[in-house]
């Protein structure tokens, strides 16, 4: 019996892309096993969120993807960085100036982005051009106390079998810029994770999260006192085994060897 | 009296005596004065974005009489280390600068070079560049300014693009213009001055004026180009002066010549 499955498991936390489908042409593919594996935890009576740091598109439309390739989810259930996002700007009365995916944009719809007094980058592909990254950095040089959000801040993903910078390349050239540090909402941030085990009502000590990400989901994960397993799908390099920060409590080949051994560890 | 012969100003351009095509005023007679004083000058630019061809053109239509053995520039010291390593650059490298690597090998490329080059830091070349870095590739930073001065304000340099390949490769930049120690030893060497008897006149606190006084050179920072004030306090030591302009920081050597302060 593997040592992460000892302690009770109450609630489980998966990371979506490269964890539940390989992204790519035409809305990628379900990684093999992942569909069951989710049913499996539903049968088992265990609840699952999905922490993810996609913001490529709006929640409804990730969701209805997914639902395409064969998952079953609730809306409700998949944690994105943006609502997250509006939540902290409603609260702290800040008005974005956004350089994310234009595919995102409606899930800002309600937010007040004129005369802006912070900027939020986000994970995206063309909208990342030297102008716009230009108009962010002359927008928070401009500011007395610049604001920068990162929704995330990873290194890379996996798009179409090749590995693409993700929004983490350039929240650090921002940083880098303005001598600032960015507040990241999203996956590691533990107010991130914790929005999730709140709304499942489980406690971290009881909750296991599942991802490809071994610094932003394994490590996040341990840090907020979850247990953090690690997939060899994804975005996953072999070097990441051997993380020179990152020690994950598990290691498994996929998504339905990990609910496997959640299954084994129940009977 | 110290002998101007054993001093050596290295003099920084843009933002320091120009800004694109306008001087900063009082530049092209101060330049004159330190020529006439027989001190050795010479100018070092992290000015990536043109070749040096372009740039002594721009310099002279402003009305600066320059020669081009005068001007060490960041590409040619990252052309002269590619050549010496037999590297093929992937060039992240302005149009405008690419004649500056003519006589290199780009084929199936084993290397990233990155300059100041809006038109290359498109997602797509920045990705590009980071999957090349993930095969083991080094990453060549021509130099890392954070950002510069142009008409319509200030502009992010390439650093902030370096810096975050750098950390999404997990490979680190080797530098080669300013501020790296070895560019300063360079643009000075055929003077024979000791770093002690050298200034360094520029608007980077980092780059121009941390950069060379971290080999025992004197840094003078201008308050013009890029300059913002509280700029004199992001470095420790803090310069060995500040100033307004070119001409006052002129003055200032020129006096040291007559009374040297150290």
């Amino acid at each position: 019996m593997t040592l992460w499955t000892q302690k009770p498991i109450n609630g489980v936390l998966l990371d979506i892309t490269g964890v539940l489908y390989e992204s790519g042409n035409g809305g990628g593919n379900a990684i093999n096993g992942s569909i069951s594996a989710v049913l499996e935890l539903n049968k088992l009576g265990i609840p699952v969120r999905f922490c993810t740091n996609e913001t490529q598109c709006t929640r409804r439309k990730l969701v209805k993807k997914l639902h395409e390739l064969g998952f079953s989810m609730e809306e409700s259930h998949v944690f994105p960085p943006i609502p997250a996002m509006c939540k902290i700007l409603k609260k702290r009365g800040l008005r974005p100036h956004t350089l994310v995916s234009s595919a995102a944009m409606e899930d800002f719809s309600e937010i007040d982005c004129s005369n802006p007094n912070c900027v939020v980058v986000g994970d995206a592909t063309t909208e990342l051009s030297y102008d716009n990254l230009n108009r962010a950095f002359q927008m928070l040089i401009a500011m007395e106390n610049p604001i920068l959000f990162s929704l995330g801040k990873g290194k890379y993903y996996k798009d179409a079998g090749e590995l693409c910078l993700d929004v983490g390349c350039y929240m650090k050239a921002l940083e880098y810029a303005c001598d600032i540090e960015a507040e990241v909402v999203g996956k590691p941030s533990s107010n991130f994770f914790n929005a999730a085990l709140e709304d499942m009502g489980v406690d971290a000590s009881e909750t296991v999260m599942i991802g490809d990400d071994v610094v932003n989901d394994v490590g996040g994960a341990q840090t907020c006192g979850m247990r953090g397993v690690l997939v060899r799908t994804g975005k996953f390099r072999p070097q990441d085994e051997q993380h020179s920060q990152v020690t994950p409590d598990g290691i498994v080949d996929n998504l339905a060897q990990a609910v496997k051994l959640i299954i084994e560890s129940k009977n | 009296m110290t002998s101007p012969s054993k001093i050596t100003v290295l003099i920084d351009l843009s933002g320091t005596i120009h800004v694109e095509d306008k001087e900063i005023e009082g530049s092209i007679s101060a330049l004159e004065k330190l020529r006439k004083s027989k001190i050795n000058f010479k100018f070092v630019t992290n000015t990536t974005k043109e070749s040096k061809r372009i740039l002594l053109q721009r310099l002279t239509s402003i009305g600066f009489s320059i020669g081009e053995n005068e001007i060490f520039t960041s590409l040619t010291a990252a052309h002269d280390t590619l050549k010496a390593r037999e590297l093929r650059p992937f060039l992240l490298i302005d149009n405008k600068a690419l004649e500056d690597f003519v006589d290199l090998h780009k084929e199936n490329p084993n290397c990233v070079v990155v300059g100041l080059a809006p038109d290359k830091f498109s997602y797509k070349c920045m990705n590009e560049a980071f999957k090349l870095l993930l095969t083991g590739a080094p990453l060549i930073a021509v130099h890392k300014s954070r950002y510069y001065k142009t008409k319509a304000g200030l502009a992010l340099g390439p650093g902030p693009f370096i810096s975050g390949l750098e950390y999404s490769s997990g490979i680190k930049a080797e530098i080669i213009g300013k501020p790296s120690a070895e560019f300063f030893k360079s643009a000075v060497k055929e003077f024979k001055s000791e770093p002690k008897d050298c200034y360094m006149v520029g608007d980077d606190v980092r780059d121009d004026i941390g950069g060379s006084q971290a080999i025992g050179m004197k840094g003078l920072l201008v308050r013009s180009g890029k300059y913002r004030p509280g700029d004199e306090n992001k470095i420790d030591p803090p310069p060995y002066n500040v100033v307004n302009n070119f001409s006052e920081a002129v003055e200032i050597i020129l006096t040291d010549l007559i009374a040297p302060s150290l």
